[in-house]
């Protein structure tokens, strides 16, 4: 094309302009967003891919190459296993109380109640927090010497907790917390698949005699089960990386008992500057979250035809914007 | 109408009802309870909080507002003022970022027409799939040997651009995926008509882009901006990590810093300080959420949460 415009006068140049003006506008608007995304977040992804081959601690090492050793003292070193195994059945437990909680919520708040919209909001508050400032309320809770749980312990007379201590209560904090945050979006989300279910099923259902327990089993379960598992799927893979509250309310302790894989990840990076090791850490971490997005894309695109991200928009987003009008496809 | 009412009324007194009405009010407390406590500690004077025996509820003898003042104005044990100001500043910058880059983005993929648009929209969202776990260190040490920044010779020797404003700068223009997802969403269901008749009467694509499509996607919009702003507003890992001078800190990092993460081992956690900060965080994410709220239901509605 530069060389039409190096021949031509300035009617070529408009014309060669005209032509591919959508090109033009894309790669004008396009280029420079992709040129911040390759420096923040393209060119560390692919480096994360590679990092966990090298042996690299301290920051002023220079990177040795050594094929798969990190990954196999990975799976030697029991800090490690234990660590991904805590991460996988913590992140299981948190998704399942929060999702059992949420559902239960979403079921209520799907009643005719008056003032739903208000508990609506109060519930999903603890969402908008932020996680560094809350769990220092938590920690204020926790307290070994003024703590609010402790005092109160105190005053009926029973001797006091050193939550801190103690393995089993770290893990039962890190999941009340995790609950406590997640519940409430859950619940918006079951609400909104609750919502979406066709209501002329529960009619039909009605007249053939279901009572109240037969539709949620016949009509609402199933009518749900595209939403269900994208709630699930997304619900598992951030319950898999929790971190800051691991970070925050036991900092791992007692002696990285309650450490779980992405903050060993942060430990070894930041603190040890064992950055080879952070790094396969991290790739076996992606792995595992890759292969199951990849597994239920493939099961979302094969079921049948109802995608499972909500493509299709379950209410219309505002009464202003769009929801009108037909497809803007043209044919090219 | 007031016999409608009524029989709304008496509905709610069904069994099922009432108990709905329990439980959600009653867990619904529960829940805001740490935030509640929060809110009562912020009264106290930081003699008066380490030495009372915490209760359920604490209720100060004499209430102050030198720690909501402290935010503002400053205080004499914390560069509090500062703090607040840098996660202001970079949560709007974030914000704004987030708003333009993802509107024209959208722009491109929903209504422009070029050669391999659809597979680079695909590898776009694909990107999507791999977890942001996996770039922390790398970012960390690409920032510490950025070429020729901080006193690095090609990419050693220096610290890059760590511990600089630098951090906070370059990943604003970068693109936001799951915001261009949802603005090229959304504009497929704008009919073309629209443009086309904007283009007859002599809009130009920018007075188009500006004038025309951006206003009919203010919903949207709305609940990129609210994700963005909520999500760097809370963020503590950028700052906390990426940084260590005083000067860069934002509220989060600060309260990292002061926490059992980045205290001394054994040191006195200065909690009423905390406090003072965490409020400085939740109150304006309150007033998000509370403004905002609408946008943020119905955007949860229609995408599901990301990550």
């Amino acid at each position: 094309m530069g060389k039409t415009v190096a021949q031509g006068g300035r009617q070529t140049l408009k014309q060669a302009f005209g032509r591919h003006k959508d090109a033009w506008i894309a790669t004008v608007i396009l280029v420079p967003m992709f040129f911040f995304w390759l420096l923040v977040s393209g060119f560390p992804t692919m480096f994360g891919f590679v990092l966990g081959f090298f042996q690299w601690v301290g920051l002023a090492d220079t990177p040795k190459f050594i094929w798969f050793d990190n990954f196999i003292s990975f799976f030697n070193n029991p800090v490690y296993t234990d660590a991904l195994w805590r991460s996988i059945w913590l992140g299981g437990l948190v998704t399942v109380i929060t999702l059992g909680a949420g559902f239960g919520a979403a079921l209520l708040m799907n009643m005719p109640l008056f003032g739903k919209g208000f508990y609506r909001s109060i519930w999903y508050i603890p969402a908008v927090t932020a996680t560094v400032a809350t769990t220092q309320v938590f920690n204020i809770f926790l307290d070994s010497n003024n703590g609010v749980i402790n005092n109160i312990l105190k005053s009926m007379g029973k001797d006091p907790i050193v939550w801190q201590y103690s393995v089993g209560w770290g893990i039962f904090w890190i999941v009340v917390y995790s609950v406590w945050k997640g519940v409430g979006g859950a619940a918006l989300i079951w609400l909104a698949g609750l919502q979406s279910v066709d209501l002329t099923l529960y009619e039909a259902a009605e007249i053939d005699g279901a009572g109240r327990w037969d539709k949620l089993r016949y009509v609402t379960m199933p009518g749900l089960k595209p939403i269900a598992t994208y709630i699930v799927i997304t619900n598992l893979i951030a319950a898999i990386q929790i971190y800051e509250q691991v970070l925050f309310i036991t900092n791992g302790g007692p002696y990285g008992q309650t450490e779980v894989l992405v903050f060993r990840i942060y430990r070894d990076g930041f603190w040890d500057f064992n950055l080879g090791m952070a790094g396969a850490s991290s790739l076996i971490m992606a792995l595992i979250i890759i292969t199951v997005t990849v597994m239920y894309y493939n099961w979302s695109t094969k079921s049948d035809r109802r995608t499972t991200i909500p493509i299709k928009p379950i209410k219309p987003i505002a009464k202003g914007g769009s929801g009108h009008g037909r497809s803007t496809k043209r044919e090219v | 109408m007031a016999e409608a009412l009524s029989v709304r009324f008496k509905k709610q007194l069904k069994p099922v009802h009432l108990l709905g009405h329990i439980i959600l009010l009653g867990v619904g407390l529960i829940l805001l309870y740490p935030l509640i406590f929060m809110i009562f500690a912020g009264f106290f004077t930081k003699t008066e909080f380490t030495s009372t025996v915490l209760g359920i509820l604490p209720i100060p003898k004499a209430p102050t507002l030198e720690n909501f003042k402290a935010l503002i104005v400053g205080s004499t044990d914390a560069a509090v003022a500062t703090y607040f100001k840098n996660s202001l500043i970079r949560t709007s910058y974030n914000t704004v970022w987030a708003i333009l880059t993802s509107f024209l983005a959208g722009y491109v993929f929903a209504r422009l027409h070029f050669k391999g648009r659809d597979t680079l929209f695909l590898i776009l969202l694909a990107t999507q799939m791999i977890p942001g776990t996996l770039a922390i260190i790398p970012t960390y040490l690409e920032f510490a040997r950025f070429p020729f920044a901080g006193g690095n010779d090609i990419f050693t020797g220096g610290t890059g651009i760590l511990n600089s404003w630098w951090v906070y700068l370059l990943g604003g223009p970068s693109i936001n995926i799951m915001g261009t997802f949802l603005v090229k969403q959304s504009l497929e269901k704008v009919p073309l008509e629209i443009d086309e008749a904007a283009t007859v009467d002599g809009a130009g694509t920018f007075r188009l882009i500006f004038q025309i499509l951006f206003p009919l996607q203010l919903p949207i919009m709305a609940f990129i901006a609210i994700t963005t702003a909520l999500g760097t507003w809370n963020d503590f890992i950028t700052p906390f990590f990426y940084t260590t001078s005083d000067h860069l800190q934002t509220l989060p990092a600060a309260i990292t810093r002061l926490s059992s993460v980045g205290a001394s081992p054994g040191a006195v956690i200065n909690y009423p300080l905390i406090i003072t900060l965490s409020l400085g965080i939740t109150v304006p994410a309150l007033l998000i959420f509370a403004f905002f709220q609408k946008y943020i239901v119905q955007g949860l509605a229609n995408t599901g949460i990301k990550g």
